[in-house]
């Protein structure tokens, strides 16, 4: 497969990924209006996913924080990844949030004026850099990119840390629910989507968060999901904060290697009404 | 479903209670982190009439505005939540986001008459019920500059009212 064509396909996957809902997705929101009892969460719901129609069938942005690229490639055992192709893959995200279009929310300027955005918002789209490519094998002979849109306010509730597990797992489960609880509460975007990476070091536990969204879906949900996503719906926070039987609509959960000690790294991520935003392309 | 206009009399306020479900309609003011601590400034300096629009009965919604469209941020980021205050009292009458935000603005925003508000961040839908928007001031923020927007039927819930909370 040539560059150019690499650039267009990357580009329209951007694209579907901060405007579309996978049938998955929808038929969870679905199955949580007809089970939801509050009239202001159901409501939400339906308009939640009467936004989800409309931006997939304008190709237009699901949520105005269009969200930050994350990449996801898996490589089989006898395909090549070259220099070249992930430049094509850099240019094709940036045509994409041109297309979307993603919000102009780059910050331009040194490291300081990063930090406190003294340096200036970048006009361009295309000035929002994506995250560090994730690289990971797969035994299908595909190069497959999996592109996510990560927003704001996840990032903000989102915690990263160490839990004793007392070599009991039912210690970290009770440990990632009290956060999910408290995210929740928090985040206003409700119903969450929970992603939950278990580690050895902070960047593990992110990395098999990240994962964890590429691989998860709603209508396959393992023991731990289930026991996750149902003690977080008992808190009753509901769509938007607004109380009612939603919360949560899944727990997408990825576990990696572990250590010979006493702690886990933990990640949870409490990925708002429209995320995972994730759209997946072959490019060989 | 309650419909309100801009600009909200104190009465309209008076009667909103928490849970109610209500279209707002007409011309509404867009700030967030960067601009709304400017507004703030103005105010408390007595400059706010440069800007040249009447805070009086207005909305201010949490968003930036960008191409990518418009809709809420969490208004219980600092800088967005400790604006409510001082806001009402400058005449503000509905804040409009999302999140939680704390027992203490709940107490404040009675003590204006004025009420908060939470909207489901729809950009797709609420493109469609936006039909012109306006730069007022501080263009140097790009997207986070304070704009006007003249809107149809945003829907929204009212989540604080009157010293009681959804939350």
């Amino acid at each position: 497969m040539d560059n150019e064509h690499i650039i267009e396909l990357v580009k329209n996957t951007l694209v579907a990924a901060g405007s579309t809902f996978k049938q998955d997705k929808k038929d969870a929101y679905k199955k949580a209006i007809d089970k939801e009892t509050n009239e202001q969460a159901k409501w939400v719901l339906e308009t939640i996913l009467e936004n989800a129609e409309a931006a997939q069938k304008n190709q237009s942005p699901l949520c105005d924080d269009s969200g930050i690229p994350h990449l996801v490639l898996e490589v089989g055992p006898n395909a090549a990844v070259t220099g070249n192709m992930l430049e094509a893959i850099k240019t094709g995200v940036k045509e994409g949030l041109r297309k979307l279009p993603g919000r102009p929310m780059g910050i331009m300027g040194n490291d300081s004026e990063r930090i406190d955005q003294s340096g200036g918002l970048n006009p361009d789209s295309a000035g929002v850099e994506a995250a560090p490519i994730l690289i990971r094998q797969t035994s299908e002979d595909v190069v497959r990119l999996h592109i996510l849109m990560f927003g704001g306010g996840p990032a903000i509730r989102a915690k990263t840390y160490r839990v004793f597990h007392k070599h009991n797992t039912q210690v970290v489960l009770d440990e990632i629910v009290k956060w999910s609880i408290e995210a929740t509460a928090q985040l206003g975007c409700t119903p969450c989507t929970l992603a939950v990476g278990v580690g050895r070091s902070h960047y593990e536990a992110s990395s098999m968060m990240l994962q964890a969204l590429v691989d998860g879906t709603y209508d396959r949900q393992s023991d731990m999901e289930q026991e996750i996503t149902k003690r977080v719906n008992e808190a009753n926070i509901g769509p938007l904060g607004l109380h009612g039987d939603t919360t949560v609509l899944a727990t997408f959960m990825k576990v990696g290697p572990q250590r010979a000690s006493g702690v886990r790294v933990v990640c949870v991520r409490p990925c708002c009404c429209f995320e995972p935003r994730i759209a997946t392309v072959d490019l060989v | 479903m309650i419909e309100i206009n801009t600009p909200i009399s104190e009465e309209v306020i008076a009667n909103l209670k928490v849970g109610d479900m209500v279209y707002i309609s007409g011309r509404i003011f867009c700030g967030r982190d960067a601009v709304l601590p400017k507004i703030v400034k103005m105010t408390e300096d007595g400059t706010e009439s440069e800007l040249g629009v009447s805070l009086q009965g207005g909305v201010i919604f949490h968003t930036a505005n960008s191409i990518a469209g418009v809709g809420p941020t969490s208004s219980n980021k600092l800088e967005i939540e400790s604006s409510m205050e001082p806001l009402s009292k400058a005449g503000i009458k509905l804040h409009l986001g999302k999140g939680a935000i704390h027992p203490e603005t709940v107490e404040a925003l009675d003590k204006y008459n004025a009420v908060f508000a939470v909207i489901p961040p729809v950009t797709a839908l609420l493109g469609d019920k936006t039909s012109s928007q306006e730069l007022v001031a501080f263009p140097e923020l790009g997207m986070e500059a304070f704009y006007q927007l003249e809107v149809d039927r945003y829907p929204a819930i009212i989540a604080a009212a009157h010293g009681r909370s959804i939350y």
